[in-house]
């Protein structure tokens, strides 16, 4: 026993300094992230000989605040949703983007933050099996029509994307959603909309369920993230994707503060949204770049049709802000309303 | 019931039957050529066992997954063993308070354990090392080890051990010879869930492997946005084909 | 909170609470906000008070932007910027917020809360959540325990008393779950369930069913997947005292003329105890910690304490949200063991006579 312990205190000591590792980058994983490691890492390995180690989390940021907390930072680089960056930023665990190592001009509105370059978009939007069901709504009045378009319908399990889409149903323009969702009175309209079609709703937890219950039958019509409706068209599903019922916000790369490898973490941020090897990405995977040059390429959005990128414009930002001072407080009285 | 009566065999048939169909149901589809789910699979492929040995990540992480599994297997039994007869033998007061404590990590929620560990490992250099992960998931495993054995324990007559002693046979002559083959089956139980422990954890390694050490939990709660492929329903067929092998291996071995 | 704003409370203890505090208070307010924008630590006291009230940490942000602006007397400055700085109630909040300890997040925990006066009362009913969670998740793993000793005793029973190589072959079966993870078994059970699954169509088959049966996102279907993954854990420490018992016993009841069912329970059973103690302990306190399962194959309204206690600590970032629920989900573990062991007589879980 005392010999297995010290074999163990052992190897720990002769583990090597954590300030002489490299940099590394932390993704979503995944085949996105087999693709960003040949396009985006690998290439800024061989222009500046700077070695890259990459990983993957589950974008939980709890490790990453625990490692500032600890100062023992093991991450350098990582890819985070728009309201853990906003809030982290807040909270000083990401570092401020060097404005001088990282062009700011070339992002799209919204693409640069404090402390996050935007990386890549992402959305949800109603889809359908055009086998089992030819017509569908195409908005999101129509979504809410459950007699004229009969069926369960099935929406993210949380009050974030579920509360603005409700809105929607009951009318409201999406340039007034957040204004009417943060009065008392909007949040109760929300609430009131979605108890009118409950029995028709269903909510899902995680990302591949929707194409599951839309492929099973279980559901007529789902919400669901645009990345994986597009890759299952792309692999032959005979599904219909509604661009006029997208939800999108970004995600961003961001430094963890305290990182020993910063300097270099920015110039692998400026790497990584620049226009060549982005181009080279979406190449391999359908991405949708929130670098203004690549999104707007007439080459790259004729390559990929059900590119994010080419249909964003009639889609709604979702708001990080509204979410950030709203969310605790909407969150709960949305699981309190699931649970009635 | 020297021979287990046919109610007992039928009821334990069924039972397993259930324990099985969906494993069994995981195999079938981990063939099926396309990545949605659906009974039966429109046809036979090997693509996502292609993907498995194609990709360097999986294979990665199968074999750093069973190296921590098996090391932390280890530690926990030979610990959890211990600490269960030391408790079981021993006579004093806070015996009960001992239990659970030591039973605490299995109720704890793991993020709350992970996150408590990570803070603790770093002052000590142990964050993102392989020796810290296996520790991490020892602290976990260690109470599966000791229930298991302080049950076998339970039905272990003291008395034998000092018939031993009053035979001659020092303490760890009769610890090997006595004590450890009459709880053998309650240590083996406890080794296998602190392995399956170890195996399905993803918390605790999030927080306390290091960037490098892939495992395949980490490699399957891959991107909540992207697609999921049925890669995972391959490595766990592996695995389970692989333990199928192996039992047949030591049941050949045993027969000889 | 108490390091971010030192100086504020400090201006604030003086007040008596009526009216507005004092200019002094306003001007530490504005000073230490902006400093903490600055030195980004602003999140700590804003995430804090959004708690206690939606919207403060707009509030905060906002004037902790603008401070650096703003004049003195800030009495009239703040409320100029935003008119909740002239309600007192704000600053009571921020008052009550930094003492060294608060009960907030326990009373939170239980659906209760406190005013800005201090008196304890229960929340609205449209955010009356977690006394359902933990009654719906003791619930739950109570049906799940007893499901998995019955089904699994059978079973050790079995393979104890099978010979190898059959019984090696059936605890094997046993194992089959543990060599893939939680998340695979629940994909495979959604696969079974779905509408056109095997299941349905077994029973449309032998007519049990006219049209295909709801089963996915059913309680149904979460304690079928949640006994499935558990059933192994109760099996094992079964199996662990079962082929250890001394046979004899069984034959002797036997030879005495006891009757199958006599000899079960007069000899068999009680024998087994401890392992069934083992056994349904382990699986009770896995249940009660388990999420998941019931988040991939349940229902809306079969969402369990400990998937909000993960996403508290790990999505919300609220620790001491997740630390609250955690300490009621420990305390009411650890009274149903203790009203096991004394319901079994004093065999405790772990098999340690007290």
């Amino acid at each position: 026993m005392i010999r297995v312990l010290t074999l163990l205190a052992a190897l720990a000591v002769a583990t090597p300094a954590l300030a002489q590792r490299e940099l590394t980058v932390v993704a979503g994983g995944g085949q996105l992230q087999d693709h960003m490691r040949r396009t985006l890492f690998e290439t800024f390995t061989r222009a500046t000989g700077v070695p890259v180690r990459d990983s993957s989390y589950d974008y939980n940021v709890g490790p990453i605040r625990a490692m500032v907390q600890a100062r023992n930072v093991t991450w350098d680089v990582v890819l985070v949703e728009a309201p853990d960056l906003i809030r982290g930023c807040e909270d000083g665990i990401f570092e401020r983007i060097d404005w001088s190592v990282v062009n700011r001009a070339k992002f799209l509105g919204g693409g640069a933050e404090t402390c996050g370059a935007g990386a890549i978009g992402w959305g949800v939007s109603v889809f359908r099996d055009l086998n089992r069901n030819p017509t569908g709504p195409s908005n999101w009045q129509e979504f809410w029509d459950t007699q004229r378009f009969p069926g369960r319908r099935t929406l993210r399990r949380g009050a974030r994307m579920t509360l603005e889409i409700a809105l929607m149903g009951d009318g409201v323009p999406a340039a007034e959603v957040y204004r009417v969702l943060a009065t008392p009175a909007g949040q109760q309209r929300a609430f009131a909309a979605l108890d009118r079609i409950r029995p028709s709703l269903h909510f899902w937890t995680g990302g591949q369920q929707p194409l599951e219950l839309v492929n099973a039958g279980e559901v007529a019509f789902a919400v669901g993230f645009v990345g994986r409706t597009a890759n299952a068209i792309r692999g032959g599903a005979r599904l219909d994707l509604n661009w006029d019922t997208l939800l999108f916000s970004y995600d961003y790369w961001a430094v963890v503060r305290g990182s020993p490898n910063a300097a270099n973490g920015m110039r692998l941020i400026e790497h990584m949204t620049n226009p060549a090897p982005l181009r080279a990405l979406t190449e391999l995977w359908p991405i949708n770049p929130v670098t203004a040059e690549v999104a707007n390429d007439p080459a790259v959005r004729a390559r990929n049709p059900l590119m994010m990128s080419n249909h964003q414009d009639r889609g709604l930002r979702i708001d990080t802000e509204f979410w950030l001072d709203q969310g605790p407080d909407l969150e709960q009285r949305f699981a309190a309303w699931l649970n009635r | 019931m020297q021979r287990p009566s046919g109610l007992l065999l039928g009821v334990t048939a069924l039972v397993l039957a259930f324990l099985t169909a969906p494993m069994l149901a995981a195999l079938w589809l981990s063939f099926s050529p396309t990545e949605l789910l659906r009974f039966p699979p429109p046809g036979l492929s090997l693509r996502w066992y292609a993907d498995f040995f194609g990709n360097e990540r999986w294979v990665l992480a199968t074999r750093n997954s069973l190296i921590v599994a098996t090391a932390t297997m280890m530690v926990a039994t030979a610990l959890g063993t211990a600490a269960a007869i030391g408790l079981h033998l021993g006579n004093f007061r806070a015996r009960g308070l001992l239990v659970a404590l030591l039973t605490l990590p299995m109720v704890t929620p793991f993020i709350v354990t992970a996150a408590a560990m990570f803070f603790a490992f770093s002052t000590v250099g142990l964050a993102g090392t392989l020796p810290g992960l296996v520790l991490g998931h020892t602290v976990v495993a260690v109470p599966f080890v000791l229930i298991t054995v302080l049950a076998s324990l339970s039905t272990f007559d003291a008395t034998l051990l000092r018939a031993a002693a009053s035979l001659g046979a020092p303490p760890s002559l009769a610890l090997r010879r006595v004590l450890l083959p009459r709880i053998w089956p309650g240590i083996a139980a406890g080794a296998v869930f602190a392995f399956a422990t170890s195996l399905d954890e993803f918390v605790i390694t999030l927080f306390l492997a290091g960037p490098g050490q892939f495992t395949l939990p980490r490699q399957m709660y891959a991107n909540v946005r992207e697609y999921m492929t049925p890669t995972i329903l391959a490595a766990a067929s592996l695995l389970f084909l692989a333990s199928f092998a192996f039992l047949l291996l030591t049941e050949a071995l045993r027969r000889r | 909170m108490a390091e971010t704003l030192p100086r504020t409370r400090a201006a604030l203890a003086a007040w008596d609470g009526r009216d507005l505090p004092p200019e002094a208070a306003f001007a530490a307010l504005a000073d230490e906000l902006a400093a903490a924008l600055e030195e980004r630590r602003i999140g700590d006291v804003s995430q804090r008070l959004n708690f206690e009230q939606p919207g403060m940490r707009a509030l905060l942000l906002r004037t902790a932007r603008a401070a650096p602006r703003l004049a003195a007397p800030y009495a009239q400055t703040l409320p100029a910027l935003d008119a909740r700085w002239s309600e007192a109630e704000t600053w009571k909040l921020i008052r009550r917020a930094g003492g060294p300890t608060t009960s907030l997040y326990l009373l939170r925990a239980v659906d209760m809360t406190r005013t800005p006066d201090g008196e304890i009362r229960a929340v609205a009913p449209d955010q009356a959540v977690f006394v359902t969670l933990f009654l719906r998740t003791l619930w739950v793993s109570l049906i799940v325990t007893v499901a998995c000793v019955v089904l699994g005793w059978p079973v050790a029973a079995a393979i104890a008393a099978l010979r190898p190589p059959w019984s090696s072959a059936a605890l094997l079966l046993v194992l089959v779950p543990f060599w893939s993870s939680v998340m695979v078994r629940s994909t495979a059970w959604f696969a079974l369930l779905q509408r056109e699954g095997p299941i349905n169509d077994a029973l449309l088959l032998l007519g049990l069913a006219d049209a295909p049966l709801q089963l996915v996102g059913t309680r149904f279907a979460v304690l079928l997947a949640t006994i499935h993954v558990l059933l192994p854990v109760a099996i094992l420490p079964m199996v662990g005292v079962m082929t250890r018992l001394d046979r004899r016993h069984l034959q002797a009841a036997a030879s005495l003329g006891a009757s199958p069912w006599l000899a079960f329970r007069r000899v068999w059973l009680p024998l087994s105890l401890p392992g069934v103690a083992a056994g349904g302990a382990m699986t009770f306190l896995l249940a009660v910690g388990f999420y998941i399962t019931p988040a991939l194959v349940g229902g809306e309204r079969d969402q369990l304490v400990a998937w909000f206690i993960a996403q508290f600590l790990n999505r919300d970032v609220n620790w001491g949200m997740s630390a609250a629920l955690s300490v009621y989900l420990l305390a009411m573990a650890g009274a149903v063991i203790a009203l096991l062991r004394v319901l079994t007589g004093g065999v405790t879980p772990a098999g340690v006579r007290a």
